[in-house]
């Protein structure tokens, strides 16, 4: 009887937060989602989304989502490799985590002064003789910067589950025949499937929603799911159609998560 | 083609600026037999095995299998499975592909690979688990999976490091024999590490007792047991008495203030030795007519057999293994025969020890 009590009382918070901060949200949205610009219900917003501006806009949120997060893995899979070989690997990691406790923001400014006209990347450029570019406002800028963002991320959960990997795996491979190549490819790569698909998860969902950096960083250019929703709310003030794009990404958010969805292995 | 299917030329194995792991180790392995390294932890019989499998690399000294020098072939090429102490199966794997893991990597046919698979668990009694996931598997189960994963690929040879370390003792017995009776059967060599001496008795046709990175001595397990070359040796392989005594003359020996008649010779008179007596070879009988004279000091009932122990009036400890009861407080006497005695000189070297028991056996056949 005690023992349920106080489970009960442990529950209080964490049942709070999840009423106001999780579910409450998500009705309003939905219920906004349904408001057309004059505040009468009608589906119209979800006509509009299926038209080719915001289609087009799904498709390239996802287009960018997806190139970061290629970007991140690649540059990240071999870091954790890397890291997991070093001997002071705990250290290393706290040096690639630091930077993403510093706001968002911050990082942003300072990526427009050294992609700028006059920056730290032009200097450079112009010493090798090739000339100054245009670095900010561009693609490049762009998925730069967010990979940049996002790398610790990815790093964090791969790392982890090449940690856990048990070495010995790695010489029965090798006793087995397989070269390190074939190792890799057919033990470790599967053994850390999991590690990759919760990193992939953490970068390709906000990646998708991105909003701050595709103004800063690539000057519009790009304009992604994140950046739409912005503008209805704080621009156009539809806040019908931002909420119907939040319902999309909502659904689209669950549909990855269910689709990465992490397999129980082991005992 | 020679029997010798591994040598070790002088091998030495250090870490950076640790302690030798393996100080100047040579010896030779012979086909088709089991072989059993025997040693405490950090003995560097592991070492061995990891150099024989190519993970670790010998920092002096030459590693010939089938008279090819192989330090510097990868572990990947070499013609040895392991079978780990762990078992090290694949968790993503089933047992099916856990077994069939060295074939693919060989590109073999489907066919073949389910033939050659379904054999292999044939021999370990697995056949039926082969869409089984390893998890599902017990302790014993995933052991045999270990052991199909290795002979699928028809090595020459099988490193086995301390695999029944992790089973319950029943089951560990069970796999004595029939890892035992597998290695005839498949007729190739068999290299397993254990700490247990109990079980390298069991299994071997020849054992290598190994300690600080040194092998102290190798031989049959009659051998070893019945000869140990040094204290180590005669304390690790059983029980026994040791106790300090002086060569008086070929075939006489003093301990425990008394000369007994005993079958070693060869040495320096009045040179001092140690020597070994089997607890299983003390037999009790009246105080008076006892060749040692003890008083118990504690009896435990052991099942087999009662462990009795009890001092000399020099204060040496006997240890007696004997069907037959005695009370703590008893004096009793004890009775062995002239074999019974085990002599140890200090700091004998294996050669020169191999040599004077070979010269007690041409000495007996003479006297016939």
């Amino acid at each position: 009887m005690e023992n349920k009590v106080t489970r009960n009382l442990y529950m209080i918070p964490y049942a709070l937060w999840i009423i106001f901060f999780v579910i409450a949200p998500i009705l309003l949205v939905v219920y906004y989602s349904f408001l057309d610009i004059e505040g009468n219900f009608s589906l119209v917003n979800y006509q509009n989304f299926f038209t080719s501006t915001y289609l087009q806009m799904t498709l390239s949120s996802f287009w960018y989502a997806f190139l970061i997060t290629a970007i991140s893995l690649l540059v990240a899979y071999p870091t954790a490799l890397f890291l997991t070989r070093t001997k002071h690997k705990q250290l290393w990691l706290l040096l690639i985590i630091v930077p993403s406790w510093i706001n968002l923001l911050l990082k942003a400014y300072a990526f427009i002064g050294i992609f700028g006209t006059y920056g730290a990347a032009n200097n450079f450029l112009e010493f090798l003789g090739i000339g100054s570019q245009q670095i900010l406002f561009t693609d490049f800028s762009f998925v730069f910067v967010s990979v940049y963002i996002f790398i610790p991320f990815m790093i964090l959960p791969i790392f982890n589950a090449l940690e856990s990997l048990n070495p010995t795996l790695l010489d029965a491979a090798n006793d087995l025949g397989a070269s390190k190549w074939t190792t890799f490819r057919r033990v470790v790569f599967p053994l850390t499937i999991d590690g990759v698909k919760s990193g992939c998860q953490v970068v390709f969902i906000p990646a998708l929603s991105l909003f701050m950096l595709t103004r800063l960083i690539a000057g519009n250019r790009v304009i992604t799911l994140g950046t739409a929703i912005e503008q209805h709310f704080l621009v156009t003030q539809d806040w019908g159609m931002g909420s119907t794009i939040a319902v999309f990404l909502i659904i689209i958010m669950f549909v990855i998560i269910s689709l990465t969805g992490i397999r129980k292995r082991g005992a | 083609m020679t029997n010798t299917i591994i040598q070790f030329n002088n091998v030495t194995k250090q870490y950076d600026n640790d302690p030798v792991v393996l100080d100047n180790v040579s010896f030779e392995i012979e086909r088709g037999k089991f072989y059993t390294l025997l040693g405490p932890s950090g003995c560097g019989k592991t070492t061995i095995l990891r150099l024989i499998a190519g993970f670790t690399e010998a920092t002096s000294g030459e590693i010939y299998f089938d008279d090819k020098k192989i330090n510097d072939i990868p572990a990947n090429k070499r013609q040895v499975n392991t079978v780990f102490q762990d078992y090290a199966l694949f968790p993503h794997l089933n047992v099916f592909e856990n077994v069939a893991f060295g074939l693919r990597i060989k590109k073999m046919k489907n066919k073949e690979v389910e033939a050659k698979v379904k054999e292999a668990l044939s021999f370990v009694n697995l056949l039926g688990y082969e869409q089984r996931e390893i998890r599902d598997m017990s302790g014993g189960q995933r052991q045999r999976v270990a052991i199909a994963r290795a002979i699928v690929n028809e090595p020459e040879v099988i490193l086995l490091d301390e695999p029944l370390s992790a089973l319950d003792l029943k089951l560990r017995y069970q796999m004595q024999g029939e890892l035992r009776d597998l290695q005839r059967r498949l007729g190739i060599t068999f290299i397993f590490v254990t700490h247990d001496q109990e079980e390298a008795l069991a299994m071997s046709d020849e054992i290598f007792v190994l300690n600080k990175g040194k092998i102290q001595q190798s031989g049959t397990p009659i051998d070893i047991y019945d000869e140990p070359i040094n204290r180590f040796v005669a304390d690790f392989i059983g029980e026994s008495n040791i106790v300090k005594g002086t060569m008086i003359e070929d075939f006489l020996v003093e301990f425990g203030g008394k000369r007994f008649e005993c079958v070693d010779q060869g040495m320096n008179p009045n040179e001092p030795i140690e020597i070994v007596i089997r607890p299983e070879d003390l037999e009790i009988t009246s105080f008076d007519s006892g060749m040692l004279k003890i008083e118990v000091t504690s009896q435990l009932f052991r099942g087999v057999h009662y462990e009795i122990t009890g001092i000399d009036h020099d204060g040496n400890e006997w240890l007696v293994h004997s069907t037959k009861k005695a009370k703590v407080g008893d004096k009793i006497g004890l009775h062995f025969n002239p074999e019974a005695i085990h002599v140890m000189r200090f700091n004998e070297t294996e050669e020169d020890f191999d040599r004077r028991l070979e010269s007690y056996s041409e000495g007996e056949a003479d006297g016939e």
